[in-house]
């Protein structure tokens, strides 16, 4: 069987529904406030397609703001802890993510995979299943353009579909997912000629209607070259609202605490999202705050994702997802930042 | 996964987010993107406001104190025993020997139910609540100046704003998403002007910051329209048609010349001349204000003059022009328009109206009480005199929230009876003979007003932790066991009684907040689509009315015994008493323990190093806790959270109190500092080489 195949619009639901008989169905749904959220899919045909990345990004699936890891209980006769291992073996498919959002999960998997492998991570990631969809129209916040993250994917995506208007381009990234497909091939039809011709122009199209054009690699050159001077670090710093929604929102980003819960049943172990926005974040024993000075975390932000990140992982630690523009209160977001180095740096210039 | 539309519990801003719910557990949170509000943002709170939910701590099941102790029991019990207790006190000592505090975290279904019990249930007009400690002075304040007392413009509109003046509200700490807007304001071009001793973070982003004295409100306001009429630039026009009393007022207001207020308020009389000719020619001025201004004895004249200006220069009334008093609680604006207040039922109608208390007594089918009853400051001093026997407080920790704590528990401690009900144990609850377990917010429905008077739905995520119960359906139960018929199918059939009696939420009605974020009152029927601003064309109560105020000074200024000032406050990561953030992570761990905000110049006087331990005491109490040596408190003044239990603040502040609004005066009083920390034993450390151990 090919990778690529052709799915006719009206055979969408009846896929969908099949592949729910094994996995709980995560889609974007409108909710009471006319927002867009990612939850449980009750009504197939009430899934929302063209909507903008959801607020937080899928990677709350596999690394959950909120999950408990064990449960410790005294044994009644014996002389020892009994544990239990609490961790997530629910078999998920999430359908209608954005192509930055599996480019995010590549590095994701590289930090918490490679080396030491978390396990609560590992398990959901075996049991989550994504497809993907192209981004006809990106929404204004968006710049994955610039970083090749986006807004269409080569590799990487398990199922990756483009809308065609009537049907769907179907490609097939890997075994998991050719194994979906598979099992429903009569669903679905070859590729001819006029379909790769549509795709393409959809590809094309999309790339046009991109309002931010964003350039890492140039600010990363600005900041090794030490071009960013420490007062503007200062006035980003003044800006912050230490919400942590940066963090939070963000698919790259893995700050986490672990906290215990003492129960009748007994303790349970649960680790939480924590950012690294947060003065506590690297408090020491003592009560030393290393980080106090808020220019330091902000500053540290921005270097882990700008500097770090490629040297240890390969790739930015920013996707281009533009969820960081639409929840900092301080508009002190990659891309904002980004935007007014890259003005800073031209009227350097002009000088 | 599900996620569920719902409001933030915590302050008023009244952020839409969602809660996310997997087999029944609350697993987290995300912010609403569309909401007019937060627009996709939340502060650090929001974000983490599903982990107490579930917390261990919560009270799962009544307990009953037996012989000095606190029992499990069951509900039939505790309820029983509660309605047992209430009856016999009221028919021994009449049912003014009971006070309620109703409050400011529960729905608006809940207030205006818990202020039906007290009046038709017990009789007793007994009832009050945590805005007595916060925004009395404006609700008093300004309905005699404009017959309303809430803000006046909605929070969206802050961005289009060309002046904002801000005016003792620390407002990227404490109600941090509408510093987002006033930031967003600023970036667009607007002027920020900001008056407060401290320099808070919003004062950062100011273009100016007037650090008048504490306490010297009134003068710095009356100096700033002194000169605001010296200049000319009085909107004569508007206080001709639209306003009266203006000529008292000026008399008084000619003694207040910027030279003369500089005396005052350590203002340069410049500064002032500026700020008032900045924020006259401006239409689009937005005036703020919060604690900063109405925690004083001079609470209520505060808060007029504020109304003065606004009438003085025409800025109300607009879009983008108006007074808003930032309302602390997340449904603090709910519990006062439910009548949780002693002289009023919902929608101010007051109680000694005999046209209002007629129609309640209709449609109550009981004879009301006409006197207006306590507030919750005469109620402890009542408690402590031991004329009050019993009280039912739902939802408040007043022995953390009330100005001299040792006075408080003393009080609580004389009591007969005693009824906490709450979703956790907290220092009130300790002096309980019964605890009733409540529902939290996600755990029930209804409606909570946010500050700009947006009435939204909350809507229940999971069922209720253990045996609690929602509040509301607790009030009923226990009115049912005291005689009092109270069935209602849901929540919105009260919202459907509220409206019906109450008519600023005449149109309000939860079918109709389904969709949507909410309405705003005034909504006065069912085709209202609510009221974005007040006081358009003509004031609530018809024409504006310049109360004449003058300056006063602080109940108790700093004298040789007590040298500082103290002024308390809350902190970003905190929420009031701290009951639901100290049982969440990731707040608890930023900030575990309290401190004192000093300046360096005093620290160094007194010999204080930073973080060194001090003693702080004032005439009614003492406390020891952490030095924080900052600049952003000026000389002579220092600043403590009331949040923590270890060192409360309101162990040193003074009850003197408003003479009309009964709100104390926690911004000011007298205190003194010395320094714990032990003289250094020397000890000889090697000499080490730095070098050789950094590592690589
Ligand atoms: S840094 Fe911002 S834009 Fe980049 S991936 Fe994270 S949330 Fe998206
Ligand atoms: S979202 Fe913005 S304001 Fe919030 S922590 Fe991040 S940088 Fe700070
Ligand atoms: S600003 Fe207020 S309402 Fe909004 S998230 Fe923070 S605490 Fe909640």
């Amino acid at each position: 069987m090919k990778n690529e195949l052709i799915l006719d619009k009206n055979n969408l639901s009846y896929w969908l529904r099949q592949i729910r008989k094994n996995r709980e169905l995560i889609g974007p749904l409108m909710n009471d406030g006319n927002d867009i959220v990612f939850k449980s899919v009750d009504r197939i045909h009430e899934l929302v397609l063209d909507c903008p990345a959801s607020l937080p990004s899928p990677k709350e699936f596999i690394f959950p703001q909120y999950e408990p890891m064990l449960r410790m209980r005294q044994a009644s006769n014996v002389k020892r802890q009994e544990i239990t291992d609490l961790s997530d073996e629910t078999k998920r498919v999430i359908f209608g993510v954005r192509s930055c959002d599996i480019s995010a999960l590549g590095l994701l998997d590289k930090f918490y995979l490679e080396g030491h492998k978390d396990p609560y991570y590992a398990e959901r990631r075996r049991n989550t299943l994504f497809i993907s969809i192209v981004c006809n129209d990106p929404a204004p916040t968006c710049f994955c353009i610039g970083l090749g993250t986006g807004p269409y994917l080569e590799k990487g995506f398990d199922i990756q579909i483009t809308d065609l208007g009537d049907r769907y381009f179907v490609q097939i990234g890997s075994p998991e997912g050719a194994k979906t497909v598979k099992a429903m091939s009569f669903l679905f039809r070859r590729p001819q000629k006029t379909d790769y011709e549509d795709q393409y122009e959809v590809f094309l199209s999309s790339k046009a209607r991109f309002h931010k054009r964003i350039n890492l690699k140039g600010i990363r050159q600005m900041i090794l070259e030490e071009k960013v001077k420490d007062d503007f670090w200062q006035w980003v710093a003044g800006r912050c609202f230490e919400c942590g929604g940066c963090v939070y929102d963000c698919p790259l980003c893995t700050c986490f605490t672990v906290t215990d819960r003492e129960y009748p049943y007994g303790i349970e172990r649960i680790r939480l999202w924590d950012a690294c926005m947060f003065k506590g974040f690297t408090r020491m024993a003592g009560g030393v705050l290393p980080n106090e000075a808020m220019v330091k975390r902000t500053k540290r932000w921005y270097y882990h994702k700008l500097i770090h990140y490629p040297e240890k992982l390969g790739g930015f630690g920013c996707v281009g997802c533009g969820r960081c523009t639409i929840t900092c209160p301080g508009k002190i977001d990659m891309a904002s930042i980004a935007t007014k180095l890259k003005g800073l740096a031209i009227s350097e210039e002009e000088k | 996964m599900n996620k569920i539309l719902t409001v933030c519990p915590y302050c008023g801003c009244g952020c839409g987010l969602y809660l996310h719910v997997e087999n029944g557990k609350i697993v987290g949170v995300s912010p609403s993107r569309s909401h007019p509000v937060n627009r996709g943002s939340l502060c650090v709170k929001g974000w983490n406001a599903y982990e107490f939910v579930a917390h261990p701590d919560r009270l799962k099941y009544p307990m009953i104190r037996h012989n000095g102790e606190l029992k499990r029991s069951t509900w039939n019990e505790a309820l029983t025993l509660v309605a047992a207790r209430l009856d016999e006190i009221k028919r021994k000592h009449g049912p003014d020997s009971i006070g309620i505090l109703s409050s400011a975290k529960c729905t608006n279904e809940e207030n205006y139910l818990m202020m039906k019990f007290a009046r038709a249930v017990l009789g007793t007009n007994n009832i009050d609540h945590c805005a007595r400690l916060c925004h009395s002075s404006t609700v008093g304040g300004l309905a005699t100046a404009f017959g309303s007392g809430a803000m006046t413009n909605s929070i969206s509109e802050i961005t289009d704003a060309k002046v904002l003046f801000v005016i003792g509200s620390n407002t990227t700490e404490q109600h941090p998403i509408i510093g987002m807007h006033m930031l967003e304001a600023v970036d667009r071009g607007a002027t920020l002007i900001v008056a407060d001793p401290r320099r808070t973070k919003i004062a950062e982003f100011a273009h100016i910051h007037l650090r008048q004295k504490s306490g010297t409100d009134v003068a710095l306001l009356m100096g700033i329209m002194n000169s605001i009429v010296n200049e000319g630039l009085v909107d004569t026009d508007f206080v001709r048609r639209r306003t009266e009393n203006f000529d008292t007022f000026e008399e008084v207001l000619r003694r207040y010349s910027p030279d003369v207020v500089e005396g005052i308020t350590g203002v340069k009389a410049n500064d002032i001349r500026r700020v008032a000719r900045i924020y006259a020619m401006e239409k689009r001025s937005m005036l703020f204000y919060a604690m900063g201004i109405t925690q004083h004895i001079t609470g209520v004249d505060n808060v007029r003059a504020c109304a003065n200006l606004v009438m003085l220069t025409g800025h109300i009334g607009l879009p983008m022009s108006g007074l808003n008093p930032l309302r602390g609680q997340n449904n603090v604006q709910g519990a006062c328009d439910m009548g949780g207040l002693p002289n009023v039922y919902s929608g101010y109608q007051t109680v000694t109206d005999p046209r209002a208390r007629k129609k309640f007594e209709m449609a109550w089918r009981r004879k009301l009480p006409e006197r207006p009853g306590l507030t919750l400051m005469d109620m402890m001093e009542k408690a402590y005199d031991g004329s009050l026997k019993a009280m039912y407080i739902m939802g408040e920790n007043p022995l953390i929230s009330d100005p001299d704590l040792n006075h408080v528990k003393e009080a609580l401690e004389r009591l007969e009876f005693l009824v906490v009900q709450d979703i956790f144990p907290n220092e009130t609850s300790e002096y309980a003979d019964v605890i009733l377990p409540a529902s939290s917010y996600a755990e029930k429905d209804g409606t909570f007003t946010n500050t700009e008077r947006r009435v939204q739905l909350l809507r229940k995520a999971i069922e209720p932790i253990g045996e609690s119960k929602p509040d509301w359906e607790i009030i009923c139960e226990l009115s049912n066991s005291m005689g009092y018929e109270m069935n209602y199918r849901g929540t919105y059939e009260i919202m459907e009684e509220i409206a019906l009696l109450t008519p600023s939420y005449g149109g309000i009605l939860h079918h109709r907040l389904q969709e949507g974020f909410g309405l705003q009152w005034p909504c006065h029927d069912i085709n209202h689509s609510g009221t974005p601003y007040l006081h358009r064309k003509k004031f609530a109560r018809g024409l504006g009315t310049f109360i004449t105020v003058d300056f006063v000074p602080p109940d108790e200024p700093p004298d040789s015994e007590y040298p500082f000032m103290l002024t308390t406050g809350r902190i970003y990561f905190r929420y009031h008493t701290a009951t639901m953030c100290r049982r969440t992570a990731v707040l608890e761990r930023e900030e575990p323990e309290s401190f004192v905000e000093i300046n360096p110049d005093d620290a160094e006087r007194l010999g204080i190093k930073n973080r060194s331990m001090v003693k702080v005491s004032s005439r009614r109490g003492e406390i020891e806790l952490k030095a924080y040596v900052t600049n952003r408190t000026p000389e002579g003044i220092v600043f403590i959270p009331f949040h923590f239990r270890e060192a409360a603040a309101n162990i040193l502040t003074n009850p003197a109190t408003d003479p009309a609004a009964k709100i104390p005066e926690y911004k000011v009083c007298a205190v003194r500092i010395e320094s714990l920390a032990k003289p250094k034993k020397v000890r000889r450390i090697p000499s080490v080489d730095l070098e050789a151990l950094r590592i690589t």
